[in-house]
């Protein structure tokens, strides 16, 4: 079961996040390549981050991320130390992903 | 309507087998489905914006000058300005979008990514602006080894 490793820090007033995602990132030309198929290729289209309901992150990505594609963002505004960071990332097949990260 | 007669035009400029498989990149949650299949980075900035006129102000945008890893070059990006999306573009994939952030009232815009690039180019970064304006910066790099291959 895939899911999504975060750490999440509060520095002053900013939490700044570091989150990656084991995937693939299986490119169109790459699924071709490799396994002959264009329709193997899958990778994560969609990536948000959520606390305490609101969400502080949302993104949409292509095939053009590195394997096992590592994101930091920041926000602020919201979270302090010990509240969970939500995150889930969504791939072109339709498999979803999930992870949290307390704030530390 | 308009989505598929964009994706016709585009498609049509492309010689290339890559495009009929593209149109699957018609899921993606946000962003319109012609960004994604945009073949050159101009053609990506006007699908998602509607217009190719670039301030080249307000973002910063730091990336190597070699990348020695194509499939994994650090990109860092931000900005200052009062922004609803930022928009990462490259011209040495087969299709120019990498990624579009939308920003939330509680970003602070600031980000890092790893990318992948088949070979040497440009990466461009576009902030569209609540002013409407679009923010942008370009960084050249030369890619020592292709990354689309893995």
């Amino acid at each position: 079961m895939a899911g999504i490793k975060v750490k999440a820090k509060l520095k002053g007033d900013i939490v700044k996040v570091k989150a990656m995602v084991k995937h693939e990132m299986m490119t169109y030309n790459m699924a071709e390549k490799k396994t002959g198929s264009r329709d193997n290729a899958n990778f994560i289209t969609h990536v948000s981050a959520t606390l305490n309901g609101e969400t502080v992150m949302d993104m949409s990505t292509s095939q053009f991320l590195s394997k096992n594609p590592i994101f930091k963002f920041e926000f602020k505004g919201i979270g302090k130390k010990g509240d969970k960071l939500l995150m889930v990332a969504t791939d072109l097949k339709g498999k979803v992903y999930k992870g949290k990260g307390k704030i530390k | 309507m308009e989505r598929r007669k964009f994706l016709s035009m585009t498609l049509g400029a492309l010689a290339l087998a890559v495009v009929p498989a593209s149109v699957r990149a018609e899921d993606f949650r946000k962003a319109k489905p012609a960004v994604w299949t945009a073949h050159t980075v101009d053609d990506a900035i006007k699908a998602m914006y509607g217009s190719t006129a670039l301030t080249m102000e307000g973002v910063q945008l730091t990336a190597p000058d070699v990348a020695s890893n194509g499939g994994a070059i650090p990109v860092n990006f931000s900005t200052d300005k009062d922004v609803k999306s930022i928009a990462v573009f490259q011209d040495a994939n087969p299709e120019a979008a990498v990624m579009v952030v939308s920003t939330t009232k509680y970003s602070v815009n600031k980000y890092a990514i790893k990318i992948k690039m088949a070979k040497s180019g440009t990466i461009t970064i576009v902030a569209q602006g609540n002013d409407g304006k679009l923010y942008a910066a370009k960084k050249t790099l030369d890619v020592a080894l292709g990354g689309c291959e893995g």
